[in-house]
């Protein structure tokens, strides 16, 4: 069965790296039916990817929380949430930018080394199996706004300054992208925000010393705080929709220092022996 | 069959005569019927635009054809046949091809990438189609000049691309709002610019107009004209938070929109951006309003830069059409090749000659040892045989293709002798290999020609 779920991992590689192919082509030559194949393919790709975690989870008794697995769930939610927003909004562009994400997040997990230790007690609850859940798909909106925030600031800097380029013609309207942007963050934060009260409990329940002090749990709350404004800034209309967006890539940006954090500084107890 | 166009176009001509030259819709049934009613012309096409007129017609002549077509226009028209001709262009044969599919393809067009004409050629050919002017060649070369034109829209970004300033306004403006549907615009000035631009915003959505003029009564007027609202000049900054679009075009000698006041008008828009059209010159808008967020400001320059950028582009799509083309050319003359008499025959032969072959060798399998100069009377009895029975027939063929309706009797040699697809009709490497025999066989006929009626015993 383990060995299933790698061929399936694989397999999924393989066509996100076709459909990343294609969405290029699409996006260079604007011919529909590219869009067409590369969103099947991502389709295929997306249901291997599927049965490789539920086979791994089944092989492994339950579904392991190391770096690298955690970056393959990423990649898996990325390409649902691009589903779900596709199916929404129905602008096939942004599979140009998130599927290569997606399989970039997949070639990363497999040139990361996992640090075999025993797994901390901490994680044996099953509130941290919701916990990851709920923050690994909050942080594939994060990215999906991410993205339509470099859309958006890259659109709108053309339009002032009455310059295009091959990108003018392919990204949506201003107003789509933002849009996509505040839609994405708003299912984003409130997931983020249920995620980060179970870990909450959860390390108020174990009591670890100083818990509140390390790393990661800082830096998440400063990503709570930054969509939290982005929200309140633009849902009171207080801020352009550039501020805003140059919000949310902060909000990113931060997302991705959690990301390399717990895995990179060695102090702190959110590593959990990674 | 000789393929033929003659007309003229904003290229050759003047509108001085193209108006003098068209051909209305309710007129060509009855141009269709005179022309076709000469015995010259098998079938024929007109396409009348306000910048062309093209008689596509098949001949059974090239110079016959072009004569009888040139006579046609200057009878049906009452011109001088000489004057006329100086406005003339002709094409013959394969250049017939080309250049309907360039005109379909919009290539040809004085706006490259304009999407009227395929409907316009359409139309030629529907009534053309109606009026049974059209014929087996006709019918198929339209259609796929209709696939080429069809092919060249979705497969280019021809006319994609704005090339008019009011178009580029509208294009620009979706960029910014996605789209006009339920939006407002403001126009500042009753000009003639601010109109038409106003114009095309209307029927892309836009639902509320608002007009201000220094004159109160003919912002009154301009607004009627679109069930909009005329604004009091005093008025025109608080009705601003209102407005999506501004198009300014006052004959004001200074700033009428300044920085400051679009910084005030912003406030209490919700965040909604504002995008200016500024096509007065002098300029009405203060430039600096630019540097707003969530503003977007384009002056007359800017959009001439967009227009022109756009034809650049354009063009560069041009060169994709052409290549399509090609291909669609390489198909229909593969097609029409096949109606071509020499290939026919060529085919017909090598078709008799693959019978023959293959009767001979299991004629040779039961006959057992023979001598080689039996053999080789065998095979000149059979050559023979073939030779006599396919000599009359191609005789008359290659006689009969020369009358004006002469691809129908080839067509009906192919039908009668079983040339399916594969012998000269579609595609791919079973075809290349026939063709290659045909033409084997055409230059073994050429080079024994004379001996096709008798060959026993050579």
């Amino acid at each position: 069965m383990a060995q299933t779920a790698v061929i399936l991992f694989w397999f999924a590689t393989v066509m996100y790296v076709a459909a990343t192919v294609l969405y290029a082509y699409f996006f260079l030559s604007k011919r529909a039916a590219y869009s067409w194949y590369a969103t099947f393919l991502t389709g295929a790709g997306f249901l291997c990817h599927t049965a490789s975690v539920g086979l791994r989870s089944v092989a492994e008794h339950g579904t392991d929380l190391s770096g690298p697995n955690t970056l393959i769930l990423s990649a898996w939610a990325l390409v649902l949430a691009y589903f779900v927003m596709e199916h929404l909004i129905r602008v096939k562009v942004y599979g140009t930018l998130l599927v290569p994400l997606s399989l970039v997040l997949m070639v990363i997990s497999q040139l990361m080394s996992v640090r075999v230790g025993a797994a901390s007690p901490l994680v044996e609850n099953w509130k941290i199996g919701i916990h990851v859940a709920l923050i690994v798909f909050a942080n594939a909106g994060f990215f999906i706004a991410g993205v339509g925030a470099l859309a958006y600031l890259i659109q709108e800097s053309q339009l002032k300054r009455h310059r295009t380029n091959v990108l003018f013609k392919r990204l949506p309207s201003l107003a789509n992208i933002d849009l996509i942007e505040r839609r994405a963050v708003a299912f984003a934060f409130p997931a983020y925000t249920a995620g980060l009260l179970l870990g909450v409990f959860r390390a108020i329940e174990t009591d670890p010393p100083g818990w509140w002090a390390d790393p990661r749990v800082m830096l998440a709350g400063v990503v709570w705080a930054v969509f939290g404004t982005y929200l309140v800034l633009h849902y009171t209309q207080r801020a352009s929709a550039r501020t805003t967006a140059w919000i949310t890539l902060a909000g990113v940006f931060i997302v991705a220092v959690v990301a390399v954090t717990a895995r990179t500084v060695p102090a702190g107890f959110h590593v959990f022996g990674l | 069959m000789h393929l033929i166009i003659v007309g003229l176009s904003h290229k050759t001509a003047p509108i001085e005569i193209r108006e003098r030259l068209t051909f209305p819709a309710h007129k060509q049934a009855e141009a269709l019927s005179l022309l076709t009613s000469d015995d010259r012309i098998a079938e024929a096409v007109i396409i009348s635009t306000c910048n062309r007129t093209e008689i596509y017609a098949v001949a059974s002549g090239d110079d016959e054809g072009v004569d009888a077509v040139i006579d046609f226009m200057a009878t049906y028209h009452s011109l001088d046949r000489h004057e006329l001709v100086r406005s003339l262009y002709m094409h013959r044969s394969e250049d017939v091809v080309r250049h309907l599919f360039r005109v379909v393809s919009s290539l040809d067009s004085m706006v490259i990438g304009e999407a009227q004409i395929l409907g316009q050629v359409k139309e030629g050919y529907e009534h053309a189609l109606g009026n049974g002017a059209t014929g087996k060649v006709f019918n198929k070369l339209f259609r796929q000049s209709f696939e080429v034109g069809k092919r060249v829209r979705t497969e280019t970004e021809i006319g994609e691309n704005a090339v008019s300033i009011s178009y580029a306004a509208i294009e620009l403006a979706k960029k910014v709002f996605d789209t006009l549907q339920g939006r407002t615009i403001l126009i500042l000035g009753a000009g003639k610019m601010s109109e038409l631009t106003a114009k095309h915003l209307v029927s892309n959505g836009v639902k509320t107009v608002l007009v201000a003029n220094r004159t109160f009564e003919r912002a009154q007027d301009l607004a009627s004209r679109f069930n909009g609202e005329a604004v009091r000049y005093d008025d025109l900054y608080t009705r601003m938070r209102d407005a999506d679009v501004v198009i300014s075009s006052t004959s004001a000698t200074h700033y009428v929109i300044t920085k400051e006041q679009v910084a005030q008008s912003m406030r209490g828009r919700g965040g909604r951006p504002l995008f200016l059209i500024d096509i007065a010159v002098p300029r009405d808008i203060e430039p600096a309003v630019n540097e707003l967020g969530n503003v977007f400001l384009y002056d007359i320059d800017e959009l001439t830069g967009v227009v022109e950028s756009n034809l650049e582009e354009r063009m560069r799509e041009a060169r994709r059409a052409e290549a399509i083309i090609d291909e669609e050319f390489a198909a229909f003359m593969r097609w029409r090749e096949s109606l071509e008499v020499q290939p026919t025959i060529a085919a017909i032969r090598a078709r008799a000659e693959v019978i023959r072959e293959g009767e001979l060798e299991k004629a040779y399998r039961r006959l057992g040892d023979l001598s080689d100069k039996d053999r080789q009377t065998v095979d000149a009895l059979t050559s023979a045989i073939v030779n006599k029975m396919l000599h009359g027939p191609t005789q008359r063929l290659k006689q009969a293709a020369e009358a004006k309706d002469g691809y129908e009797y080839i067509e009906t040699a192919r039908h009668l002798y079983g040339l399916d697809e594969s012998e000269g009709r579609g595609h791919g490497r079973l075809r290349d290999m026939l063709n290659r025999r045909a033409k084997e066989i055409t230059e073994i006929t050429e080079i024994t020609s004379g001996e096709a009626g008798d060959s026993l015993g050579c």
